[in-house]
């Protein structure tokens, strides 16, 4: 009896114990309750470069991770709170009571790097481009702003968005990363002066950029937040190699991957660095699937494209990649979990989404058949020479595909080869396509389902899937909108025109002496880095 | 005082050595070049591994097996298995083939290609031949392996992309050596005797200028089959040759294996080995050929 009252004892002071350490370490995860100190350079990795500067014109970690330091956004995610809508240069905002127009005052005495002022007429400037872009102007996201009739600034202080119909999705998709403020005056002269240049009036200013090697920003002292940014500076190196960046911080020569690394390289790094190191897990706004490209042979073709999703074992993939990759569940084209999301129950009457892996590869087989390929066929995949987790997916789907007898070579490119190749050109049968975005927003996640989309890199055209965008785009209720965009999902997925594969997880490592970085489910969002510091150079 | 001198016939008589057979020239060979003579049991090794993978490896190389990832190397995986339960000895197998088709191709191509360039500029001389050594100054210039990237850069990762960025650094330095080689062979009077008779130029260089010159081209052609089955496997580590999940040494020993070497150290050790294996062959092989076929060192 003695024994087990002892026993008793310890387990309640281990409870105890627990409960005491447990919102000790969750609470403070990165050093947010500690005194900032100033000064130091943070040393970053990365895995990629840019294919351009300007972000309204990419969709890549690659782009801005790197400027998003350099820049000001209209309203941004809280980056301790996802997905907490706060200000950036907005200070407050009205929304009329018929949801028509949005409202905006700016901040004043806001400048650019450049010397001159931010006022309302730079973010028209900035907002015209991204919803009416000029000819010849790229827009990754317009099709989420297809609510906006027209941006006016009615005077140096204040904008406003006025809307065609109501929209319960705007304020989120303007407090988009990606949306960063330019100032007009250089718009004017040529829409894509920011492919190549910044001026930004972001808490970093941009110092310089060799092409496969670093990036690099030092504080901005006109900063508009008082007392910010902490550091004097950040420099990205370069890698796509993820031994070599995981290396970097082993050495101690770089401090963060924001993005991702393996399982394997983060316990090597705890293993060699004990306390010193910190990691954030989170689970990650976006997945990896595979784009089929909807306009060429075979993929004109309804049973190729439901038996090459028939023939990813999607859940056993899950089990295989996760600790290579992070890529750990299986869902429709928002992340599961979220209200948004096809219910599993719904999801898995899908075909590419039976439980049953070998009825799934005969049903695919079965297909091929049909549609006149019964000895299989011979493809190729183009794919990001971007190991984690580009290239093991596509090692994962090439042998699963060899299953159902299509036999596929994996084509790696240069990042900028890969978007021209799949978002712009159309020169691909197969290509490796994420859909990430910044937050859980139909808007965001389903506009590439649209007719001449640019993130349409399946290049398909369904006026059905059209009309359900638009729809659930008007939808202001809550519930009549989740069942709008619950049929779109199906509707894409049942048609197998993309092909989703996994949703991703967000291991962020980095050294204990970053204070104050909170990894948000997404790699787009606080990379600001204006309250980050630095415990020690 | 006279002196007479009296003037008689000599007389003179050689045996010709009688002509060995090739059991013989192997034996001889082999004794006369036991390393050489382990270079090419390496090499031949290597070639009945790679024609018969098929039948050798212990399982396909593709095959994942999801529940032995990272597996030690055993009795069922002799070197282990990778981090999708690939057997990494049957990879190794066929990874073999691609190290030597694009060795070989590459070498073959790259001094062939040389070799008529340097028979043709020998032999034509004057501005011809100007314009050809500068434009292999130019090739020289760059150092091997630098040359093949930049060429594998732009042309994109692919198998016969490697073929093609390995091939072209070989040229020059196969001209070279070919052209010293026809340099001395076109000074030779049935040269000056088929000209006479009215062949053509490019008769005489392809039926007697070429024949001529190929112990120097065999010399240089497995000289630098080692060197392109290493630059293959540099190109693959790069990112810039065969993509996963081809299995190619230099490919196994990229990426995936540096990032689990610690958790896994069987995944880089040994295709490392392979690679080594290889190119040791070739160049023990290369060296001892070089020697036999070389007058000046023959039969030392």
């Amino acid at each position: 009896m003695a024994t087990v009252l002892g026993r008793q004892r310890m387990l309640c002071a281990a409870v105890l114990l627990a409960l005491l350490l447990v919102p000790l370490s969750v609470a403070d995860p990165a050093g947010a309750a500690e005194t900032p100190r100033r000064g130091g350079v943070l040393l970053a990795v990365i895995g990629a470069d840019p294919p351009s500067l300007d972000p309204h014109q990419e969709s890549t970690f690659a782009n801005i991770q790197l400027v998003a330091p350099l820049y000001s956004t209209l309203l941004q995610i809280d980056p301790y709170e996802y997905p907490k809508i706060i200000g950036d240069v907005a200070t407050e905002w009205k929304i009329a009571p018929d949801g028509l127009s949005y409202t905006f005052k700016i901040r004043p005495g806001i400048v650019f790097h450049d010397g001159s002022p931010l006022t309302a007429a730079d973010v028209k400037a900035t907002y015209d481009k991204i919803i009416f872009p000029p000819e010849g102007v790229r827009s990754i996201r317009k099709q989420a702003y297809s609510a906006v009739a027209s941006v006016e600034a009615p005077d140096a202080g204040t904008v406003v968005f006025r809307l065609k119909f109501p929209s319960a999705s705007l304020l989120a998709n303007l407090a988009s990363p990606w949306n960063v403020i330019y100032p007009k005056k250089y718009l004017d002269k040529d829409p894509n002066y920011f492919k190549t240049n910044v001026v930004g009036s972001g808490p970093f200013k941009f110092k310089s950029y060799t092409r496969g090697s670093s990036f690099e920003g030092e504080r901005n002292p006109g900063y508009f937040v008082k007392d910010r940014p902490y550091l004097d500076g950040y420099k990205f190196f370069i890698s796509p190699e993820t031994s070599v960046r995981a290396a970097a911080i082993r050495s101690g020569r770089a401090y963060i991957e924001f993005r991702d690394l393996p399982l394997s390289e983060v316990d090597a790094i705890k293993k060699q660095l004990g306390d010193k190191v910190v990691v954030q897990q989170t689970p990650m706004v976006g997945q990896f699937g595979i784009a089929m490209n909807n306009t060429v042979k075979p993929f004109t073709d309804i049973r190729v494209r439901k038996a090459l999703t028939l023939g990813f074992d999607r859940y056993t993939a899950g089990r295989v990649l996760y600790p290579l990759t992070g890529l750990r569940d299986v869902g429709p084209l928002i992340r599961p979990g979220t209200e948004w999301a096809l219910p599993p129950a719904e999801l898995e009457t899908i075909p590419g989404f039976w439980r049953d892996a070998e009825k799934s590869r005969a049903e695919a087989k079965r297909l091929l058949a049909e549609a006149g390929y019964p000895n299989g066929l011979k493809l190729v995949l183009k794919n990001r020479n971007v190991k984690l987790p580009y290239q093991d997916l596509a090692v994962f789907v090439i042998q699963e595909w060899r299953k159902i007898g299509v036999e596929v070579e994996n084509r790696p490119l240069e990042t900028a080869s890969w978007f021209s190749d799949g978002r712009d050109t159309g020169n691909f049968e197969l290509i490796i396509a994420p859909t990430v975005e910044f937050m859980d927003e139909p808007d965001q996640f389903l506009n590439r389902y649209t007719t001449g989309a640019p993130q349409n890199w399946s290049r398909f055209s369904d006026p059905a899937v059209d009309d359900l965008f638009a729809r659930q785009a008007r939808a202001v209720d809550p519930v009549e909108r989740r069942k709008l965009v619950h049929q779109l999902q199906k509707r894409v997925l049942e048609q197998a025109y993309y092909m989703p594969g996994l949703w991703w997880s967000r291991r962020v490592v980095h050294l204990a002496k970053v204070k104050n970085y909170v990894a948000p489910p997404s790699h787009y969002t606080n990379q600001k880095l204006q309250d980050v510091w630095l415990s020690e150079d | 005082m006279a002196t007479r001198v009296v003037l008689t016939h000599g007389t003179a008589s050689a045996t010709l050595a009688p002509r060995l057979t090739l059991a013989d020239e192997v034996v001889k060979f082999v004794r006369t070049k036991p390393l050489g003579a382990a270079g090419a049991a390496i090499i031949l090794g290597m070639l009945a591994v790679a024609a018969s993978a098929h039948a050798l490896a212990p399982y396909d190389p593709y095959r994942a097996d999801y529940g032995l990832q990272f597996a030690r190397p055993s009795l069922e995986h002799w070197f282990g298995t990778d981090e999708f339960g690939r057997d990494v000895l049957s990879r190794i197998m066929y990874g073999a083939r691609i190290a030597l088709f694009v060795g070989f191709t590459a070498s073959f191509a790259g001094c062939t290609i040389g070799a008529l360039l340097g028979v043709t500029s020998a032999y034509l001389g004057g501005k011809v031949d100007l314009l050809l050594e500068r434009l292999m100054d130019v090739l020289l210039a760059f150092p091997q392996l630098i040359l093949a990237l930049a060429i594998a850069s732009i042309l994109g990762p692919a198998v016969q992309n490697v073929v093609i960025a390995i091939a072209i650094p070989i040229i020059p330095r196969a001209a070279r050596v070919v052209r010293s080689a026809a340099l001395s062979v076109k000074e030779n009077v049935y040269v000056e005797a088929v000209h006479a008779l009215g062949a053509s130029r490019p008769r005489v260089m392809l039926q007697h200028i070429m024949p001529n010159v190929m112990a120097p081209y065999i010399i240089i052609v497995t000289a630098q089959l080692g060197s392109a089955i290493l630059a293959e496997a540099a190109l693959s580590y790069l990112g810039l040759g065969a993509a996963e999940p081809t299995p190619s040494w230099g490919l196994m020993l990229s990426g995936s294996a540096l990032s689990y070497a610690e958790k896994a150290p069987w995944m880089p050790i040994f295709p490392g080995l392979a690679i080594s294996l290889g190119v040791f062959g070739f160049n023990l092989f290369g060296d001892s050929l070089r020697d036999a076929l070389d007058p000046k060192l023959r039969g030392r």
